[in-house]
C-alpha cells in the first residue's frame, strides 16, 4: 500500500507536468465543461419546452431543474472523460520510449494503471469543488442534500469507480497501437449512453444496456440523487452495490488484460513498436 | 548461487504476422550461451540485425525468451520477473527514454518512486547521481532545455536510480560528441570497478576495445566468436604490422629483412619507392619493431620511418562476421 501510493505521487506530479499543468490546459479544462454544458441546455431547452414535457419528464419542465440536471451530468462526464484522455497519453508514452521503462520496473502493473487514472483525476479534484461551489450558488434553490457530508459520499462516488475505469481503459490502451481510434470510439458512448444529458428513461432499451455497464451511468445516479433528490446513504445503496459491483468487474477485467497484454508485448516486442 | 546474468541456449522468435499480410516467423536470437559476471564490463558485439538488442531486452524481462534459459544471480528471469527488476536496469542510446516536461530531479525522483526506493535515499542518490553524470547546476531544468547529451547523461542516471547489481547499456553513446562520450566512457568504467556488471552493446568499436574485458560477438543471432577484444583479433588472424622505410637500399638489407621474417614463418612485403628508398612491411601476431629496427640497424639500414600498425577490434568483427575471411586491405598489405 505504502509503495502504491509512492506511485500515485509520482504519477500525479508526471501528469501535472506533462498534460495538466499549463495555464492553457487548466483554462480549456474548465471552460470546455461550460461550453459542453451550454451547448446541452441550449440543444436540450427547446425540446423541454414542447407541450406535454411535463409529464413525460416533469424535471425538464422547470428550466433551473433542467441545468441542475445537466449540470450534474457534466460534472460526472468531465471527470470520466478525464481517465480517456489519461489512457490515451499512452501512446505519447509508447513513441517516447518511456512506456518500456515503466514496463522495466518492478511496480506492480494494476498499482500502475490505478495510479495514473488516480492521477489524472486528483487534477481534476478543483474542477469538482467549481461545480459544486457553482451549483450551491447559482442553482441553490434545485440543490437538497441530505447532509453536508454527502457531498464527499457524492466525490468518492465518482472516484472509486472513475478510477477502476480508468484502470481497465489504461490496460486496453497502454497495449493498443491506435489509442487515438479507440479513445474516439469511447468519447461518444460516454455522452450518449450514460444518462450525462437525457434521463435514463428516456434512451432505447439497447443504449440503456450498454450505458449500464460503464460505471459513469451509476455515479450520475448517486450525483442526482445526493445533490438533486436529497437523498441519503441509505436511499442510495442499490447504487452503491451497482457501482462496487461494476468497479470489481473493471479491476478484474484490468488484472486479466494488463497479464494477457503484457505477454504478448514480450512474445512480440510491441512496446517499442508504434 | 551462480553470480551474474547467465543464458544457456537463449532463443527468440518472433511470431509471423497473420492476416492478410502474412509474415514468417523470424528468429532473432539462437542457442546464446552467456555470461555477464560482476564487476566487468561484456561486450556484445554483431553488425545490424545481429540479435543484440533482442538480447538486451529479454535481460530486461521486456521480451520472454522462445527457448533456453536466462537467469540473474541464478534467479530465473522467466519465473520471478519482478525480483530480476530490482537488480537490473537499461540504458539506451538516442533521446529518448525521460519526461520532457519534468526537470532532471523530477525524472529520478518518478523512477525512484516506482522502484520504491525509501524517500531518505532516493534524495541522497538523486544529488549523487545528478553529480555522478554531471548535472547538479541543471537538476532543477526541465528536461527539454537539456542539450542532447545533457539527456543522454540524465537516461544515466535514471539507469542507476534503483542501484542495479547489472546495468544493460544498448548503444549508450549514440549520437554523442566525442568528448560527452569520452565523459560516458568514464563513468561506465567507474561502474564496473565498483563491481557491477556491465553488457555493453555499441557501433562504436573503439569504445568496446576500450571499455570491454570480454566480448561475445553474434550474427544472425548466432555465437559466433567470444573473448578479450585480443583474442578477438587473434582469432580473426588480425596481425600487428611494422612498416619501415629504408633510404640506402642494397640486396644485403633485403637479405636482412627476408631471413628476420623467416625466423618468424612469415614473408615480408618488400616495394621500391619512386625516389628510391626501400618499404618494408611485416605482419605478425607480436610486436615485432624492436627485433626488426636492430637487425636492420645493424646490418647498416638507414631507417626514414617506422610505422607500428595495431590491428582492431572493427578488423576483427568484420573478418569474424564475415565467416573468418582475410578483408581486403590486410590481403593487399600481406601480397
Amino acid at each position: 500500500m505504502r509503495h502504491a501510493l509512492k506511485v500515485l505521487a509520482a504519477e500525479a506530479l508526471k501528469q501535472h507536468r506533462m498534460y495538466f499543468g499549463s495555464p492553457m490546459v487548466l483554462f480549456s479544462m474548465f471552460v470546455w465543461p461550460i461550453l459542453q454544458l451550454a451547448a446541452t441546455y441550449y440543444t436540450v431547452r427547446p425540446v423541454a419546452s414542447s407541450p406535454g414535457i411535463a409529464q413525460r419528464w416533469p424535471l425538464a419542465a422547470d428550466p433551473q431543474s433542467l441545468l441542475a440536471f445537466l449540470v450534474t451530468g457534466a460534472l460526472g462526464y468531465a471527470f470520466f472523460v478525464s481517465l480517456v484522455q489519461s489512457s490515451w497519453q499512452f501512446s505519447i508514452e509508447r513513441q517516447s520510449g518511456t512506456l518500456e521503462l515503466l514496463f522495466l520496473t518492478p511496480i506492480n502493473r494494476l498499482v500502475l494503471v490505478i495510479a495514473n487514472g488516480a492521477g489524472a483525476l486528483l487534477q481534476n479534484t478543483w474542477l469538482f469543488a467549481c461545480f459544486s461551489t457553482a451549483m450551491l450558488v447559482v442553482l441553490g434553490n434545485t440543490v437538497h442534500v441530505a447532509h453536508p457530508l454527502m457531498f464527499l459520499v457524492v466525490f468518492l462516488a465518482l472516484l472509486v469507480p472513475a478510477v477502476a475505469w480508468g484502470a481497465f481503459l489504461n490496460s486496453l490502451l497502454m497495449f493498443a497501437r491506435d489509442a487515438a481510434l479507440m479513445f474516439t470510439m469511447l468519447e461518444e458512448p460516454m455522452w450518449l449512453f450514460c444518462g450525462v444529458r437525457l434521463p435514463l428513461f428516456a434512451l432505447p432499451v439497447w443504449m440503456r444496456a450498454i450505458g449500464s455497464v460503464v460505471p459513469l451511468t451509476g455515479s450520475i445516479l448517486v450525483v442526482r440523487g445526493a445533490l438533486l433528490d436529497g437523498k441519503g446513504v441509505f436511499d442510495l445503496l442499490p447504487e452503491f452495490g451497482l457501482l462496487a459491483g461494476i468497479s470489481a468487474l473493471l479491476l478484474g477485467a484490468a488484472t486479466l488484460t494488463l497479464k494477457l497484454g503484457e505477454a504478448r508485448a514480450q512474445r512480440t516486442g510491441q512496446l517499442s513498436l508504434f | 548461487m551462480d553470480a551474474g546474468i547467465r543464458t544457456a541456449g537463449l532463443g527468440m522468435t518472433f511470431p509471423g504476422r497473420r492476416g492478410l499480410h502474412r509474415g514468417a516467423p523470424k528468429v532473432a536470437v539462437d542457442g546464446l550461451d552467456l555470461a555477464i559476471p560482476p564487476g566487468r564490463v561484456t561486450g556484445l558485439l554483431g553488425l545490424n540485425g545481429a540479435g543484440k538488442t533482442t538480447t538486451i531486452k529479454i535481460m530486461a524481462t521486456l521480451l520472454r525468451p522462445t527457448s533456453g534459459t536466462i537467469h540473474v544471480d541464478g534467479i530465473d528471469v522467466v519465473a520471478k520477473p519482478r525480483e530480476v527488476r530490482r537488480r537490473i536496469n537499461l540504458i539506451a542510446g538516442g533521446e529518448r527514454m525521460v519526461y520532457m516536461r519534468m526537470t532532471g530531479r523530477e525524472n529520478l525522483w518518478y523512477f525512484g518512486q516506482l522502484y520504491d526506493v525509501p524517500r531518505t535515499v532516493l534524495r541522497k542518490r538523486i544529488d549523487e547521481l545528478l553529480e555522478l553524470v554531471g548535472l547538479t547546476k541543471d537538476g532543477d531544468t526541465a528536461v527539454e532545455k537539456y542539450s542532447r547529451g545533457m539527456t543522454q547523461r540524465l537516461s544515466i542516471a535514471r539507469g542507476l536510480i534503483n542501484d542495479p547489481a547489472y546495468l544493460l547499456l544498448d548503444e549508450p553513446t549514440l549520437g554523442l560528441d566525442a568528448p560527452i562520450a569520452r565523459d560516458l566512457r568514464k563513468v561506465v568504467a567507474r561502474l564496473a570497478a565498483e563491481g557491477r556488471g556491465v553488457l555493453l552493446t555499441s557501433h562504436y568499436l573503439d569504445e568496446v576495445e576500450e571499455l570491454c574485458d570480454h566480448v561475445y560477438l553474434i550474427s544472425d543471432g548466432k555465437h559466433l566468436a567470444q573473448g578479450s577484444p585480443e583474442e578477438l583479433m587473434a582469432a580473426a588472424g588480425c596481425d600487428r604490422s611494422v612498416r619501415v622505410v629504408i633510404t640506402n637500399p642494397s640486396a644485403p638489407i633485403r637479405a636482412i629483412a627476408t631471413e628476420f621474417a623467416a625466423t618468424l614463418g612469415v614473408t615480408p612485403t618488400i616495394v621500391a619507392g619512386e625516389n628510391g628508398e626501400l618499404e618494408i612491411t611485416i605482419r605478425h601476431a607480436e610486436d615485432v619493431a624492436g627485433p626488426l629496427m636492430s637487425a636492420l640497424v645493424t646490418g647498416g639500414a638507414a631507417i626514414s620511418q617506422l610505422e607500428a600498425l595495431q590491428p582492431n577490434l572493427e578488423d576483427a568483427v568484420l573478418t569474424l562476421a564475415a565467416g573468418g575471411a582475410v578483408p581486403a586491405e590486410a590481403e593487399a598489405v600481406r601480397a
